[in-house]
């Protein structure tokens, strides 16, 4: 045996052995898609308008600070859209003092002044920046939840174009109604005075006030599965921010029913402290998430830690602690797509897609060995080794395997034997111009390897603009049709060659070879 | 040796060039009244939406389906048999407002579609179920892993016999058809006698299951259009340009781009004809079809070429018609190997797959038509300025 055909069987043994190595044991290296194995995929949106409003209205308070503080006449402070801010009513002889307090304390923004009127806009760069920060909190966020509820394997990623969408992909996961809340909870917990109410009706709160309700003023309904069905009139600014929050835990009221324990830090401690002293006779509301949960009158000063009371089940109070410890959303969250795949459809998928390859595999190999006799053999042996070699590298690169996965393997059986066809069909061509067995397999190599690069190089190319295109299971598609064709290259050519050389290659004279 | 030609066969496919233009013209054309009369079917990857895979124990046809869901206002439902089974899709756009349901408060789409799911799983149910339902009870075939375990905790079994009677459960739903038909079935799976005074008293068997719920947000498809159609254009783009710089003559590559967009317009005109939905993986198998079917046209241009040069002396026709012969075993051959395997992937696949099944067989057939008859039919209509280019 010539030395070259040595250390090309040894780098073809080599690539076996890695395969495998990377293959083994096949049930933790493959991952099965969600369509194969059931779960709950969805896709959520962030929507940051929200988030930007939040950071406007609080820009908006502390100019009202600020004004009070440099006594700065104005009628009103409002926000406009979400990056926006209104003053309206200033006086012309302000106009000095108001530029400076704005080109000292509010770089993110870009203002004009004129007249009675100053306006200012968010600084696009600033918004995106802000925009950006909200999706990142919320995966943070949304990743402790599913962490701390405990969903082996979680996927959960940014996902879209502008980047502002989250994909989660759970598992076998049992409980979907339950983690969909979890997950979409703001969990935005503020204190805040309560002013007016209950009332029955939205009206009936709003006719209090004349149908005006006074800016510092909200109207906000109860949840109706904590308190009976109403409406409260509040004060607007919320006691302590819901950042102030340090701790929450399970805890058991007076009767011992089921209960939220929370806790301040420090600053929010003081805080709560000064505002519940000052306070005392009057009511305090728990709001979650723009629904009142608690309303009780403030009976003594209260400093660090308190309970939420109300109708809870266990569970409502252990999902309530949950989305509290893991932190609040910066943002809402909007569900754009959700696809629940049940156990057993799972399972009848995988059995088809395995039937399909199979199937595939056998009417291919039929083919080959019928038609091209023993170099179908090889070409056999060629594709065999191609499926071990795609698997391999999905392996390697944590593939996961869906049924347009499983469609893009089969298809890459039919497409790796292409490359052998056009090569036996090369040699036949060669043997019928009367060369000698030898050198048609030489030539019939040498002349179809160009054909079989052009040919998979267009296939790859539209695989790429699949895959810059495709969300996940097409995704899956485009790389297993990519890496599928790859390993032809490498067996068609390569591998079968050498199987050309080892079967022929020793014996002096060849006279025929079956074709 | 085997060969489908003894020797090298003598067809004179450019003498048929009209009629093989006729044909796809034909096709095409019909494709494109389809389109503008009953348009696509898309799937709610593109259209939005609720898909519900749902089977029933019981032998159903879809006319009792629609009667059911007739009752809930959803008659209008799109429903489709799988196979031969009692398996069905059932896919509707419908929102609360349609179904008349008074929504309390300002809804999500996806909210939405999640209500019409569970009226359509209450429409599914027959009067008894319906009963056993509103008494409290749980329907053991559709309700998830989770939701057992809890109801049985909550119903007095420790946490270790509750999630083991849970899992019984859905190991025999995982198992079987996806409907577990009576409660003797779970006894013989091992349930605790115990357990089963629990189970036959608080939860119930329905006769249907959903195998898989799915909602799109409206918002989704018009994104993903957008996407679908750029990706379509770059990908064609891209093998457009690769073919100018590989045969370096514009009627060459200009030839071999026409044949591609015969095979992915007769694809979609068959998937217009047959209405099979259009979802992301039938533009998979669209864009495999672009990069898949030029691969043919590449290998009979490579001959052509260097045929134009051996065959100096003969008239075009005679060289395009060796040309084809001599690459006629070859043409047939690389593709009746993917198309053995695609016809396996739409016959054994299983439903979800076969429309991408369906498509790519669909632009395999007419690849490999398109290579034969159009290819170099096409060098032909443009005789006079492709010799000139030639020559010169």
């Amino acid at each position: 045996m010539d030395k070259s055909l040595t250390w090309k069987i040894g780098l073809i043994v080599a690539v076996i052995a890695l395969s495998i190595f990377l293959l083994y044991p096949p049930k933790d290296k493959i991952n099965l898609g969600l369509d194969l194995k059931g779960g709950m995929h969805l896709i959520m949106e962030v929507v940051t308008d929200e988030a930007l409003a939040i950071q406007t209205d609080m820009s908006a308070a502390q100019l009202r600070g600020l004004f009070k503080d440099g006594s700065i006449q104005y009628d009103k402070i409002a926000r406009k859209n979400f990056n926006k801010i209104e003053i309206t009513g200033t006086l012309m002889s302000d106009e000095r003092k108001i530029k400076d307090i704005l080109d000292d304390d509010f770089r993110d923004w870009t203002y004009t002044v004129g007249g009675n009127l100053v306006s200012l806009a968010l600084r696009p760069n600033i918004e995106q920046q802000l925009r950006d920060q909200s999706v990142d909190q919320a995966l943070e966020t949304i990743r402790n939840r599913v962490d701390e509820f405990g969903v082996a394997e979680p996927t959960i990623q940014k996902e879209g174009l502008a980047g502002d969408k989250i994909l989660i992909e759970l598992p076998g996961i049992d409980n979907p109604e339950r983690v969909k809340g979890l997950i979409k909870s703001t969990a935005m917990l503020e204190f805040h005075l309560v002013v007016g109410g209950p009332f029955q009706t939205e009206e009936a709160a709003l006719a209090e006030y004349k149908g005006q309700l006074p800016d510092d003023l909200e109207i906000v309904r109860t949840n109706p599965r904590r308190l009976d069905k109403g409406f409260y009139v509040l004060k607007a600014a919320t006691v302590v921010p819901g950042k102030d929050l340090k701790r929450a835990s399970r805890a058991q009221d007076e009767y011992g029913a089921p209960a939220v324990g929370f806790s301040f830090n420090s600053q929010g401690a003081a805080q709560f402290e000064k505002f519940t002293a000052a306070n005392i006779g009057k009511l305090l509301s728990i709001v979650l998430d723009d629904r009142i949960e608690s309303v009780a009158t403030i009976e003594t000063m209260i400093s660090g830690d308190g309970i939420i009371k109300g109708r809870f089940t266990v569970d409502e109070v252990d999902d309530l602690v949950l989305v509290l410890r893991s932190g609040a959303l910066p943002a809402p969250l909007k569900y754009i797509e959700e696809r629940t795949i049940g156990p057993s459809l799972g399972a009848d998928s995988i059995r088809k897609g395995l039937m399909a390859a199979l199937g595939g595999l056998l009417l291919v190999v039929l083919f080959m060995l019928v038609y091209y006799r023993a170099a179908g053999i090889n070409s056999v042996l060629a594709l065999l080794l191609n499926m071990l070699i795609l698997m391999g590298i999905m392996a390697y690169f944590h593939a996961t395997l869906s049924m347009p996965g499983i469609a893009g393997i089969i298809l890459s059986i039919g497409m790796a034997v292409d490359a052998n066809v056009l090569v036996f069909e090369r040699i036949r061509e060669e043997l019928a111009a009367g060369k000698s067995p030898k050198s048609a397999i030489d030539a019939g190599f040498k002349k179809a390897f160009w054909t079989i690069f052009d040919s998979n190089l267009t296939t790859v190319i539209s695989a790429v603009f699949l895959f810059q295109f495709g969300t996940g299971p097409i995704k899956g598609f485009a790389v297993t049709l990519i890496i599928g064709i790859a390993a032809s290259m490498f067996t068609a050519i390569f591998v079968s060659r050498v199987i050309f050389e080892l079967t022929y290659g020793r014996r002096k004279k060849l006279a025929k070879i079956s074709i | 040796m085997l060969k489908i030609f003894k020797e090298e066969p003598k067809f004179k496919f450019i003498r048929l060039r009209y009629f093989a233009f006729a044909l796809s013209g034909l096709i095409i054309l019909a494709g494109v009244a389809t389109f503008f009369t009953r348009g696509f079917n898309w799937g709610i990857d593109f259209s939005g939406g609720t898909l519900i895979e749902v089977s029933f124990q019981q032998p159903t046809s879809v006319n009792q389906l629609r009667s059911s869901l007739a009752k809930i206002k959803l008659g209008d439902a799109q429903i489709t048999r799988i196979g031969g089974e009692n398996k069905f899709f059932i896919k509707t756009m419908a929102s609360l407002k349609k179904l008349n349901f008074p929504s309390g408060e300002k809804l999500e789409d996806i909210e939405e579609y999640e209500i019409v799911a569970k009226e359509i799983r209450n429409g599914m149910m027959n009067e008894t179920e319906r009963a056993q339902a509103a008494a409290g009870k749980i329907d053991l075939n559709n309700t998830a892993l989770g939701e057992i375990a809890r109801f049985l905790r909550e119903n007095g079994l420790n946490d270790e016999d509750a999630n083991q009677t849970a899992q019984l459960i859905i190991g025999l739903r995982k198992s079987g058809s996806g409907i577990i038909s009576d409660f003797s079935a779970l006894e013989k799976a091992g349930v605790k006698h115990r357990v089963m005074t629990i189970l036959r008293d608080k939860t119930f068997l329905s006769k249907f299951t959903f195998l898989s719920v799915e909602f799109v947000g409206p918002q989704v498809g018009k994104e993903l259009r957008r996407k679908a159609t750029l990706a379509c254009i770059w990908a064609l783009f891209g093998i457009l340009v690769y073919i100018a710089l590989r045969f370096k003559s514009v009627l060459l590559g200009l030839s071999g781009i026409l044949t591609l967009a015969h095979d992915v317009l007769v694809a979609l005109s068959f998937i217009l004809f047959f209405r099979v939905e259009m979802s992301l993986t039938v533009i998979a198998a669209l864009l495999t079809i672009v990069g898949y079917s030029i691969n043919d046209t590449i290998v009979i241009f490579d001959r052509l070429r260097d045929n134009l040069k051996i065959m100096r002396k003969d008239d075009l026709t005679a060289i395009l018609d060796k040309t084809l012969n001599q690459t006629l075993s070859r043409s047939i051959f690389t593709s009746l190997t993917v198309f053995l395997t695609v016809m396996s992937l739409f016959l054994f696949g299983g439903e979800v797959i076969r429309p991408f099944a369906f498509t790519m067989l669909v632009g395999v057939i007419a690849g490999s038509y398109s290579t034969i008859y159009q290819s170099c039919a096409w060098l032909k209509v443009w005789e006079n300025s492709f010799l000139k280019r030639k020559k010169s």
